[in-house]
């Protein structure tokens, strides 16, 4: 055995050889048996230097070890039995994607279908269940009129129609270029049909005042 | 130059079935291993059963092993973990020491309140390896005794040595591999007259 080799296989017991060297070196270690050998007793060495009492530096532990293992497969042979199946796994991440993208079209959808108005009309809807309640008991005390008069229970079609503040304020800024009797029945319409739903009351006096200032 | 390099490529040849790579491994550690165990039970023989067993289960667990730590790190996991159960499993005190220490497997106040139950003939080839080897030491020239025992006992690097020792990081893997090659010789010479049992594993 050449020096050189034994100075490799000093240093790289001390992982100071580098990886590439060691490579090689590991493959010549694990097959040649003396080199195995001077390998063992380079550790006794260590264990007698660090006074590792109650070690048993003669142990038979590691010819026991090497002996249970020749009766297990080999790691290689054993991985590429399983090969085939990891071969497989490529798809597996894609299907929990696919699954999970699934399940959130699947949730988007059920909430859509729980939630009919759009936020923005649920607000504004939100008043006329209770008038057209109030109404209905009205008329039924009234004068015992049919069912048929009351009113419906959801507008859901008015509330999609209520206009806004900012829809009025949008009429009166724009009025300059409507004429004067279209401007007039526009805005006294808003007033006059959803005084509640077209904003704050002070903000439908702002927009009359705003008008009116506006037409003169 | 990568730390664990040389386990990790010893690894990776038992990882592509090369058996005779473990081996090496299992030299190289196992007295490392047993003197962990032995923190558990007090047997030196039950200390090997269990060194085999968690030898065997890092053997059969090697294809997870992915080397984001070092091997022996892992190691000592699965060996810890097999001596507690082993111990739990025979319903034994472990030997109360502070287990979670870092390195504590190189602290020498312990060693003393081991008890060593080694059989007879046990005692006297390890005492006869043990002298051998401390005979070897003391008949090294300073240099090579300071390097070796740097190494050895204070676990340094080259690196570290060759600062230590104000010389070149070969000149301290020279040193280090004269002072193996001398104690080696002496060595030898005990195994083959009856020992031999590391050539067995060629």
């Amino acid at each position: 055995m050449s020096e050189e080799l034994d100075s490799q296989l000093s240093a790289m017991f001390d992982d100071e050889l580098l990886p590439q060297e060691c490579e090689l070196l590991a493959r010549r270690l694990s097959r040649d048996g003396e080199l195995k050998a001077r390998w063992g007793r380079y550790a006794v060495m260590g264990a007698v230097i660090r006074a590792e009492r109650g070690v048993r530096l003669n142990a038979p532990l590691a010819h026991r070890v090497s002996a249970v293992l020749l009766a297990e497969p080999e790691l290689g042979a054993a991985a590429s039995v399983r090969a085939p199946r990891a071969g497989l796994r490529w798809w597996q991440p894609l299907a929990g994607g696919a699954v999970a993208a699934g399940v959130a079209a699947a949730s988007i959808l059920w909430l859509r279908a729980q939630t009919p108005l759009a936020p923005a009309t649920l607000s504004a809807a939100a008043q006329p269940p209770a008038a057209a309640h109030t109404v209905s008991v009205v008329n039924g005390n009234a004068g015992g009129a049919h069912d048929s008069y009351v009113t419906p229970r959801a507008p859901a079609s008015r509330a999609l129609v209520v206009p806004s503040t900012e829809l009025a304020n949008y009429v009166v800024a724009h009025s300059m270029f409507s004429t004067p009797v279209a401007r007039r029945n526009l805005l006294s319409a808003f007033m006059t049909s959803e005084p509640g739903t077209a904003g704050t009351e002070d903000a439908s006096d702002d927009a009359k005042s705003d008008a009116k200032g506006n037409a003169q | 130059m990568s730390a664990d390099a040389s386990d990790l490529s010893l690894v990776r040849r038992v990882q592509r079935g090369d058996k005779g790579a473990f081996d090496a491994l299992v030299l190289k550690y196992q007295h490392k291993l047993v003197k962990l165990v032995m923190r558990y039970v007090r047997n030196p023989a039950e200390a090997e059963d269990i060194a085999q067993e968690a030898f065997i289960k890092a053997y059969r667990a090697l294809p997870q092993f992915r080397g984001d730590s070092a091997f022996y790190t892992w190691l000592y996991r699965i060996a810890i973990n097999t001596a507690k159960n082993a111990v739990v499993s025979r319903d034994r005190s472990p030997i109360e020491y502070d287990l979670d220490r870092h390195n504590s497997e190189e602290s020498y106040e312990m060693q003393g309140r081991m008890k060593d139950a080694e059989t007879p003939e046990g005692l006297v080839l390890t005492d006869e390896i043990r002298s051998t080897v401390n005979a070897a030491i003391d008949a090294l020239p300073e240099d090579l005794r300071t390097a070796i025992v740097l190494r050895e006992l204070e676990g340094l690097s080259y690196e570290e040595i060759a600062a230590t020792m104000d010389c070149p990081v070969g000149t301290v893997r020279s040193r280090i591999f004269r002072a193996r090659e001398a104690i080696d010789h002496r060595l030898r010479e005990v195994f083959e007259g009856g020992l031999g049992r590391a050539e067995e594993l060629g």
